[in-house]
């Protein structure tokens, strides 16, 4: 296999691309939080970079993408990266350097877990979200992405498509926020005001970083320089616009006023919902989706209010319910003409790939419920989940870091 | 034109017509009531 100097140079750019999706997740999140929480909630996408770089070199890639046992995990046989190296591995990118898909996939497996820490933000004890997603990452992500990433997976022996982590990375993270949401309870005053974020051009400076991320994230995942990246590229935008457009005018018609914070929540949106479907669909169809991911992640905050859960930031209904319906519109507006490797979907002449979809979707939100429920009670076990009260009122920037964000509120 | 080009001019045609009937200056917007434990700004002289 001879190395591709093009296509390694595009997917380590992409690599870079990824890992700046998590600081710029950070500040999206911090900008949604009390000045009080801002550092805190910077600091749990800060540190997960940090936590699953290693974890990912010495066990995580293995068990997600090393020799397949039982079709649903990886073996320890790359543990350390031990037979990762330089030579490209002809099962999952025959172009590049085995480690520059590694290193791409790294921050993949970065990303998810800094995105559940929007349900239980402005409450979780750092230490108990340290071992989280420590655990969280191990027993949830890696397997996950070995069903339907890895070779020999059985999501991926199935026939299920996700071109850059519908389920593997959103529908595990959103559900998951939502089940670490119930298990938390709600924070202090929550139903009895609005907690107002404390800056919101963070938040839209944010949405914007992820966005450019996500290119890296979506054409990233063809694995190469050419068309099916080039694709990628002008569907994730594509689509992204339309949701956000869908969503500010939904919010407009809804509460009477076309919210700011409504469309960058609706790019986020629309970006995780064509992330499956981004190496699949045509531009209509990501129209489409785009559409869908405005409407949907829309109405399930609306329910997520109506029944009084805290998943603080949303996650639940953008990653987990944007998720849903991206890796369900992949089995919907997929096409051979994209991707001659890949299925069309039902509207081109192929429902059973609905129908696999549906399996994926289903399996990806089974394990999600199962793993962080039995995380969050074992770590419970050793390390309270939550601040005490009197931590949560004070804010966890103090209470669990020792530093305020910003000087005026210290002087005070 | 295939189903998917359908749909997708359906969205956004709904999109884009919806903005002729949205309100164009916002109704009277109730201030929010905010949680918030922190302590106010105070001022101090010498």
């Amino acid at each position: 296999m001879k190395i591709d100097s093009g296509d390694t140079a595009w997917v380590l750019a992409s690599a870079a691309l990824v890992m700046l999706m998590t600081p710029a997740l950070g500040f999206f999140y911090g900008g949604l939080v009390r000045r009080k929480n801002v550092l805190s909630t910077i600091m749990h996408s800060f540190f997960i970079l940090c936590l699953i770089s290693v974890q990912w070199v010495l066990w995580g890639y293995s068990l997600a993408f090393g020799p397949d046992k039982f079709h649903i995990i990886g073996g320890l046989e790359w543990v350390g990266l031990n037979h990762v190296g330089l030579t490209p591995n002809a099962d999952y990118a025959p172009t590049i350097p085995h480690q520059a898909y590694m290193v791409f996939q790294m921050m993949f497996a970065v990303i998810t877990p800094a995105l559940i820490s929007g349900a239980f933000a402005e409450r979780q004890r750092f230490k108990a979200f340290v071992l989280f997603s420590l655990l969280w990452a191990t027993f949830v992500y890696d397997p996950i992405a070995h069903w339907v990433w890895g070779a020999g997976g059985w999501l991926h022996n199935l026939g299920a498509l996700d071109f850059a982590g519908g389920t593997v990375v959103h529908i595990s993270s959103g559900v998951s926020a939502l089940v670490a949401a119930l298990v938390l309870g709600r924070r202090i005053g929550f139903g009895q005001g609005k907690f107002e974020p404390h800056d919101a051009t963070m938040t839209v400076l944010g949405a914007c970083l992820l966005w450019f991320g996500w290119f890296g994230f979506n054409a990233g995942s063809a694995v190469a320089a050419g068309g099916l990246a080039t694709s990628a590229f002008v569907v994730t935008n594509t689509a992204t616009a339309m949701a956000a457009l869908t969503w500010m005018t939904v919010s407009w018609w809804h509460k009477r006023q076309p919210s700011v914070l409504g469309a960058a929540a609706g790019a986020v949106a629309g970006l995780v919902a064509i992330t499956p479907a981004s190496g699949f669909v045509n531009v209509m169809g990501a129209i489409v989706i785009g559409f869908g991911a405005g409407v949907a992640c829309y109405a399930a905050i609306q329910l997520r209010e109506r029944i009084r859960v805290d998943d603080a930031l949303d996650v639940w209904a953008v990653h987990g319910i944007g998720g849903t319906w991206g890796a369900l519109a992949t089995g919907l507006f997929a096409t051979v003409a994209i991707n001659a490797g890949a299925a069309n979907g039902l509207f081109y002449g192929n429902p059973k790939q609905a129908l696999i979809q549906m399996v994926a979707i289903g399996a990806s939100w089974g394990w999600s419920i199962i793993g962080t429920f039995a995380i969050l009670k074992f770590v419970n076990l050793f390390v309270p989940l939550r601040v005490q009260e009197d931590e949560e009122a004070v804010g966890l920037d103090l209470s669990q870091h020792g530093e305020p964000a910003y000087a005026s509120v210290s002087a005070l | 034109m295939d189903p998917t080009t359908i749909m997708a001019v359906v969205c956004s045609v709904i999109v884009f017509a919806g903005w002729l009937v949205l309100p164009h200056s916002p109704s009277a917007v109730k201030p929010a009531v905010l949680v918030s434990e922190e302590r106010q700004p105070v001022r101090v002289s010498a």
